[in-house]
């Protein structure tokens, strides 16, 4: 309790100790925190996609459509743009779950590609390769004697935060619920779970729809605060990110990706930057990467288990010393 | 208690006025710059990933061009003289990043204008530009919009010159009647794609079906193949990105292509001519010269000692000189004239100042504010553009042809395929 306490402030505080461009980086994180958080819930099940950053295009694109085509309110058209992107996944479940493991990953890719070709040739509605610009920003809060401006980075990540500990706290409990029990099963003992009458097909499809609203709703997020998106924002390179901090970070806990997220994010976009090696950063983020995988091949998770089994030997330590 | 100097009080007095704007971002408070302060100037452009080739010798090209203007006084204003210093950050071609970027540059660096490649990244950076007032350049008019009124396209209207050099090739090789064009279809060979059919149309060269193939193509073979098998004399590799262009011209030569070739860039033409020959390489037609050319040595070019830059800039970077290694130093040239005209770096002086009398001191001569008609908003620069041609292994300038000569007289077939492509401001 202390701790998630303690964390509270910390996520309250962290802004105001961070330049403006900082805040900035600070705001695209939180999103990418729900875009690998969401990752992890389908790698639950075993599977591995490619093309889980074009579902959160789906979700951008959809959102900035409505909003912008239809007059949608953009509150209503983030919604609305998460779950075209569970549809959307829902559709492809039934190709894509025709295949497992190498072929289903293969497959994802040729579905996002896919998807992200039909961006760049129909250029009605979806602009093409240019792709949408002067999306709709989040309206403004008037509140007669407070307005909160949604350009302000601070403001927008007060308000991602908010949306992204919900989405995690709805992860959390999805993973621990019954449905949750059944994603681990389908994934290590599958043909068991079928033998007990788990619909193994159906269980990966709802974690490939819950893990592509989420997704979704983060491109949303991202859409209405950059103002534009086009089909280079969410191809395989951008992938490669996201499977990155999963990695790095681990996929055993929620936190894992996490940990990713944020010390990859904050060792390219604030440290390197800082340091001056600007053209350098590919280089030394490979690097890093290389290391990291070569000595902490349960990524970053493991760690943070270590220190926490350290930190609890010690305190009973300490408490049989007192006895 | 503590005595400040006037220096630190203005550092201080600096400081609050951008914590205040980074609170509520809503245009920046005039500062009168102290004597010998340095004037600082945004680099915001992909210095790393595929687009770096058109970034990174740009901010190269500027570190050179603000060593020679700060060993000469730096840039006069109100009397006075002030050195200047580029600040880069890498938006890797990315939105996101690139708001970022312009935050950093505008807010918290104080930089009095920010040049910027253009493209997918503009849009990020745009509602800085507006909220703060900043004066941006990009090298790529399809930017402009009749909202843009802080974004300028004073260097390279890309990829109108274009026109250029099929006007020459029409007028020096009448032979030549039939064309195909291949592009990476996005942001910045589609644009080109019209250009160039516009241009082969109104020079009475046919216009095969343009092929157009994915960004994140590798193979490059089946793609001149089908070129090859349509049988034009001259092959077109638009605007594509340097890493597609030297494959491309790699393949056009092992399956033995002997026609024209015209592209917009050639950068690092003699790799080209390495991996293929020298033979092979006469005659291909761009629009980039280097500027260790004669034809660059003559009265209305306003690049101060072009050959000293190109021979500067090579002995730092061997290798390296690019389509943009002197086009951002070139938009500096025209940025301090207007400053030192205005006595002002304020970003709103300095734009009033170029746009005064409707025309500007382009690198190529003396230019026209130009682009309503296109663009929705006069603020690209227009006029003269070279043809470069390699001969002998060496690319030089044949030809400087106006601009918006060709369109007055062509203008509506490039309006035609603007609007096919759904390129025109109101389109967009």
């Amino acid at each position: 309790m202390a701790f998630i306490g303690l964390l509270t402030l910390v996520l309250i505080a962290l802004p105001h100790g961070l330049s403006y461009s900082q805040r900035e980086i600070l705001v695209v994180l939180t999103i990418n925190i729900l875009v690998v958080s969401s990752y992890r819930l389908l790698t639950l099940t075993g599977e591995w996609s490619l093309g889980h950053v074009v579902m959160m295009g789906v979700g951008a694109y959809a959102s900035a459509l409505y909003s912008k085509e239809w007059g949608v309110p953009v509150p209503i058209s983030m919604i609305i743009g998460a779950l075209t992107a569970g549809l959307v996944a829902w559709g492809l479940s039934f190709p894509l779950f025709r295949m497992k493991g190498f072929y289903f990953l293969i497959g994802s890719f040729a579905a996002g590609e896919i998807i992200r070709l039909l961006w760049k040739r129909f250029r009605d509605p979806f602009g093409g390769p240019k792709g949408i610009k002067r999306i709709d920003p989040f309206p403004d809060i008037d509140l007669g004697f407070i307005r909160i401006d949604f350009f302000d980075p601070v403001n927008y990540y007060y308000f991602t935060l908010i949306i992204v500990v919900l989405c995690l706290v709805i992860l959390w409990r999805i993973e621990k619920s019954l449905i949750g029990l059944t994603f681990h099963a389908v994934h290590w003992q599958d043909k068991l779970a079928e033998s007990a009458g788990v619909n193994v097909r159906d269980y990966r499809t709802l974690a490939l729809v819950i893990s592509s609203t989420f997704a979704g709703l983060a491109g949303t997020l991202l859409a209405h605060y950059i103002g534009t998106v086009n089909p280079n924002g969410f191809d395989i390179e951008q992938m490669v990110f996201v499977l990155t901090w999963a990695i790095v970070g681990g996929t055993t806990t929620l936190y894992g990706p996490i940990i990713g997220c944020i010390t990859l994010t904050a060792l390219n976009e604030i440290v390197l930057r800082e340091l001056g090696l600007e053209q350098g950063r590919p280089l030394i983020y490979g690097l890093i990467l290389i290391v990291s995988v070569l000595f902490m091949p349960k990524g970053l998770e493991d760690v943070v288990k270590r220190g926490v089994a350290w930190a609890q030997l010690q305190i009973v330590k300490e408490r049989t010393n007192g006895v | 208690m503590k005595n400040f100097s006037s220096q630190t009080k203005r550092e201080f007095l600096k400081r609050m006025a951008a914590t205040v704007s980074a609170g509520m971002v809503v245009g920046l408070p005039k500062m009168s710059l102290a004597a010998g302060e340095t004037i600082k100037i945004g680099f915001l452009a992909p210095l790393t990933g595929p687009v770096a080739a058109w970034g990174k010798p740009g901010l190269d090209g500027c570190q050179i061009w603000a060593e020679r203007i700060n060993a000469a006084g730096g840039i006069s204003i109100n009397g006075e003289s002030h050195p200047v210093e580029f600040i880069g950050y890498d938006n890797e071609y990315d939105p996101a990043k690139a708001r970022a970027g312009a935050s950093k540059l505008v807010i918290e660096d104080g930089v009095k204008f920010v040049m910027m490649l253009g493209g997918d990244p503009w849009p990020g950076a745009q509602p800085v530009a507006d909220r703060t007032g900043m004066l941006f350049s990009t090298l790529l008019p399809s930017d402009l919009g009749p909202d843009t009124t802080t974004l300028i396209a004073p260097a390279e209207v890309h990829p109108i010159y274009n026109v250029t050099g099929v006007q020459w090739l029409a007028e020096n090789h009448p032979e030549l009647k039939s064309a195909v064009i291949c592009a990476q279809d996005d942001a910045l060979g589609i644009p080109s794609v019209a250009t160039y059919l516009a241009a082969f149309e109104a020079s009475g060269i046919a216009n095969e079906d343009p092929i157009l193939f994915d960004a994140a193509t590798t193979d490059f073979a089946p793609i001149v193949s089908r070129m090859i098998s349509l049988n034009t004399d001259i092959i077109c590799l638009d605007t594509c990105y340097t890493e597609f262009v030297h494959p491309l011209v790699e393949q056009l030569f092992q399956q033995g292509y002997e026609g024209t070739i015209i592209s917009c860039t050639a950068d690092f033409y003699q790799q080209m001519i390495e991996k293929t020959s020298a033979e092979f390489m006469e005659g291909f037609v761009f629009q980039f010269p280097d500027f260790d050319d004669p034809a660059l040595e003559q009265d209305f070019i306003n690049f101060d000692d072009p050959a000293g830059f190109f021979s500067e800039y090579n002995s730092r970077h061997p290798g390296e000189w690019g389509a943009v290694s002197w086009e951002y130093a070139s938009i500096m040239d025209l940025w301090k004239w207007a400053a030192e005209k205005a006595n002002s770096v304020e970003p709103g002086d300095v734009l009033a100042s170029m746009l005064e009398s409707g025309q500007g001191e382009h690198a190529f001569g003396t230019a026209d504010w130009w682009g309503k008609d296109l663009f929705g908003i006069d603020h690209a620069l227009v006029g003269n553009w070279p043809v470069v041609v390699i001969k002998g292994g060496k690319a030089r300038i044949q030809d400087y042809k106006w601009i918006p000569g060709w369109y007055d007289e062509f203008g509506d077939i490039l309006k035609k395929y603007f609007t096919q492509y759904n390129l025109m401001w109101d389109q967009r």
